[in-house]
């Protein structure tokens, strides 16, 4: 294996320069994704829908715990044919496919903008202005399959191949420094973990099913057809019998 | 978190990395001049090299920050009984002693709380 | 307050662990096991050390690591992880990618030129 001599300009003006904008353009790119995105935003009448819902399902499981009559008068608030709130409640059906839907579709719009813009506008600079060096050689040796993805740009075919292009090289450092990001943008792992947070918090309220109106049909007549019977008909004589 | 002296720890730690680094850089650039075969790093940088690693990964394990104590049982024995009785499902927003109040308003409806919005 | 339940094999009783801590000691060991990763590649790459020494590099730094882990944690282990033997191997291959990147860059910059 021949030793190839590199020139130490090529260390200074291709090899670290790849790395400083790979690791920097991570960085923007980070940080412009958190600029985009937009927050969810909770309708109130969407929140106040999952909690009926949340109460009519409270009441149709524990409702043997009430006596009949409060049984009847809560099953009434939800049920009455003409002033029930499932009954009275016009929602409209939303869209369910998500290309119809505008905040969908921008949202995707952003995902990409942040992910694959970038990386084709910076690889294609890259590219351009970089292309046609030697920048490193990786210190294991690696077989001849390895040549076309190491050595992108440079077409020798009798070079050793472990030698590494300024292109594949910019490449490496776009896959490898995933977790480096993880690592320097400590404080997005932890608005991660408070959007978890808030997340569990009105986790209830957002699990809301996309069609309220099938919803509350649904739950009508799931209220309609349940019966009370009350648990504690004969508690006296339990607890009596319990003691004795 | 960890202490200053850590992070003291960690700072001195990369420096002395990188000037291993730079002493090793140097080392192959001298021999390349006076043309000599290149078989190893001298010892110092080596042993300066290697104690350097060590000293930040100890720095950055104590930087990391504190590990929690995991069975769930250490947690719930500091749960206290305020926190015990917060129940979200019996919060009331809407009491009806509020009509009370001397400046209470009444409101018409059902339907005005839609509008409330 | 949420809680995993897991029931381990050689004990009967089923022991839970708090999901919230389990995280945060994961998240703590992810972090250490990058920086690690990173730095013992820089010192491959300062050292020059190619081919398997390299790769044999890389398993001593896991170990130390480890080890360093167990004496923060002292005798009492149990409280802070769940097994050691995953301490150990959890995230090798990934932490691998790291390092192998590091050892590249820096050997590069000081051996190749």
């Amino acid at each position: 294996m021949a030793e190839l001599l590199l020139d130490p300009n090529i260390r200074l003006w291709v090899f670290l320069p790849i790395v400083i904008i790979t690791f920097l353009v991570g960085i923007v790119r980070h940080y412009v994704s958190l600029i985009l995105s937009s927050q969810k935003k909770i309708e109130i009448i969407q929140v106040q829908d999952s909690q009926v819902m949340i109460r009519s399902r409270l009441l149709r499981e524990n409702g043997k715990y009430l006596p009949r009559q409060s049984f009847a008068m809560r099953r009434h608030w939800f049920n009455n044919e003409e002033t029930g709130y499932f009954k009275v409640q016009k929602r409209a059906a939303t869209s369910q496919n998500p290309m119809t839907d505008p905040g969908m579709m921008t949202d995707m719009l952003k995902g990409n903008l942040t992910n694959v813009l970038p990386m084709i506008v910076i690889g294609g600079w890259i590219n351009w202005m970089f292309s046609g060096f030697l920048t490193t050689k990786v210190p294991f040796p690696l077989t001849l399959r390895f040549k076309p993805m190491l050595q992108r740009g440079v077409e020798l075919a009798y070079l050793d191949a472990s030698w590494v292009s300024s292109a594949s090289w910019y490449f490496l450092n776009v896959f490898g420094l995933r977790t480096i990001y993880a690592l320097v943008l400590g404080e997005n792992n932890a608005a991660d973990q408070s959007k978890i947070m808030q997340e569990q918090m009105s986790g209830a309220a957002m699990a809301m099913p996309p069609d309220p109106k099938a919803a509350f049909k649904a739950e009508w007549e799931a209220l309609e057809i349940t019966e009370h019977k009350w648990a504690l008909a004969n508690v006296e004589n339990e607890i009596t019998a319990m003691e004795s | 978190m960890g202490t200053s002296f850590d992070k003291i720890l960690v700072l001195v730690g990369f420096i002395s990395l990188f000037h291993s680094a730079y002493s090793a850089a140097q080392h192959r650039s001298y021999l390349r001049i006076t043309s000599q075969e290149f078989t190893t790093l001298p010892l110092d940088i080596v042993v300066q090299a290697v104690v350097s690693l060590f000293t930040v990964m100890w720095g950055v394990l104590n930087i990391a920050g504190n590990l929690r104590e995991i069975p769930a049982a250490n947690e719930l024995n500091t749960i206290r009984w305020e926190t015990q009785r917060n129940l979200p499902s019996f919060y009331i927003f809407n009491h009806r002693g509020k009509a009370l109040a001397f400046n209470y308003v009444p409101v018409a409806g059902k339907a005005d709380l839609e509008n409330l919005e | 307050m949420s809680v995993v339940t897991k029931i381990k094999d050689n004990k009967p009783e089923p022991v839970a662990y708090s999901e919230a801590a389990l995280r945060n000691n994961a998240a703590v060991v992810e972090y250490c096991r990058t920086s690690m990763a990173a730095l013992s590649g820089s010192t491959a790459g300062v050292l020059g050390l190619t081919g398997l020494y390299g790769f044999a590099f890389y398993v001593i730094a896991v170990v130390v690591l480890w080890l360093m882990f167990m004496m923060k944690a002292g005798s009492n282990w149990h409280k802070y992880y769940v097994s050691r033997q995953s301490l150990l191997t959890n995230g090798f291959l990934g932490a691998l990618f790291t390092y192998v990147l590091f050892w590249t860059f820096i050997y590069g910059m000081v051996h190749v030129y």
